[in-house]
């Protein structure tokens, strides 16, 4: 129940902020359904491994080749549907978290929370990175197919 | 293509450039594009360097000679309406090859382009915080707290952003008002958890997204960019939690 719950509240919060980062039109509800599906992989991954790490990095995996086919579709740069679909997988608790322990000299805390929330962040960005790359790898590669 | 033209073109093309990097395009794609531009209109080799906050540009040709012009940009918006049809026009720009005047007017356009109204974004900051509120945990307490937290921050926020102090003053002066706000209803019994009310008020404050971003420009090779925004997003997550901290300690 809590996940479906989540689940919903990914879908309206990504659609929050679509509409914060200026999306129109029908752009707005696949940003949404981005959100909704990053969150969902996430959860789905961790019943593979635990590690919120290696959820992270699946999740972002996934959102980014969708972000990348709905540009395409779209005919829009990746970053439009990319941002706003990242927003349940951002790690902003985890940030605050962290710096609210290092106002409170919580030195125990703030090393995990921090650690926690770079890791996340890290791991986020390699796997769209990842992604991207290799995507446009696949890109050149089957253009220059069709040239030949 | 004499001096003249090639200096106005290179305008336009930093012009372009500037307004990708307010809406909240890479680095990489702003350096692409005023480089496919001054291509297209005959430039034999161009560079360009961009970080968060400037951008130089130097294209050399037989004609006009070297020709350079540089652009410091600031403020940041993600705007990506706005993105998507400066993409657009690069590409119209780039096939079409069209006069400095008609790319100043469709800019120009692009610029005064459509944006969701004040009451809209009202709701929105609504719906954000009560969705992250429960995302976290929260009970319908919580979320109905929270929802009305964030409509009243947006109010303040327009109404600090008008006196047009830094954005640092901004996060710090709205979030030690949404902690207070959360403190205060929580002690009158209308929410249940502190933590979790304010939650999802920090959701719309708290840059982890430039966090991601900022890890991801330097996977991808900007590592100047990366730095820049990796120390800008720390220093506003510090203010906001510094903000949240105070209103705490007053209860």
């Amino acid at each position: 129940m809590q996940e479906i719950i989540q689940l919903f509240a990914a879908f309206l919060g990504s659609l929050g902020f679509a509409v914060l980062f200026n999306i129109r039109g029908e752009k707005l509800v696949f940003a949404a359904l981005g959100g909704l599906l990053s969150w969902g992989v996430y959860l789905g991954a961790g019943y593979i491994d635990n590690n919120p790490y290696f959820c992270g990095f699946t999740a972002s995996v996934l959102l980014t080749l969708y972000a990348e086919c709905m540009a395409r579709v779209h005919k829009t740069p990746v970053t439009v549907f990319l941002v706003s679909a990242a927003i349940p997988l951002i790690p902003g608790a985890g940030l605050y978290r962290a710096m609210s322990s290092l106002m409170e000299r919580d030195w125990v805390r703030f090393s995990k929370e921090s650690s926690y929330t770079l890791l996340f962040a890290a791991s986020m960005s390699a796997g769209i990175t990842f992604t991207t790359i290799i995507y446009r790898m696949i890109k050149r590669w089957s253009s220059r197919q069709t040239r030949i | 293509m004499n001096r003249e033209e090639a200096e106005q073109y290179l305008y336009c093309a930093m012009s372009i450039g500037e307004q990708l990097l307010i809406s909240g395009a890479e680095v990489g794609r702003v350096e692409d594009t005023i480089c496919r531009i001054c291509k297209a209109y005959g430039a034999e080799r161009v560079d360009v360097f961009s970080i968060t906050s400037s951008i130089v540009t130097t294209m050399y040709g037989e004609e006009f000679g070297a020709c350079t012009q540089t652009r410091r940009v600031s403020g940041m918006a993600n705007d990506l309406h706005k993105l998507d049809c400066l993409n657009q026009l690069s590409r119209k720009i780039c096939a079409l090859c069209p006069e400095p005047s008609e790319i100043k007017a469709d800019l120009a356009e692009i610029i005064n382009g459509p944006r969701y109204s004040f009451g809209m974004q009202l709701l929105i900051y609504g719906l954000v915080s009560g969705s992250f509120s429960v995302f976290f945990g929260g009970d319908w307490k919580d979320m109905a707290v929270s929802a009305v937290i964030g409509v009243l921050l947006k109010f303040l926020e327009a109404f600090v952003k008008k006196g047009a102090v830094n954005g640092l003053i901004t996060a710090l002066i709205c979030s030690t008002a949404g902690g207070f706000l959360a403190n205060l209803a929580v002690q009158a019994g209308l929410g249940n958890h502190v933590d979790l009310i304010s939650i999802g008020n920090i959701m719309l404050f708290i840059p982890g997204l430039a966090l991601t971003n900022a890890l991801r420009d330097m996977f991808s090779g900007d590592t100047i960019t990366g730095l820049i925004r990796f120390m800008e997003s720390i220093l506003l997550a510090v203010i906001i939690a510094l903000g949240f901290a105070v209103s705490n300690f007053l209860f």
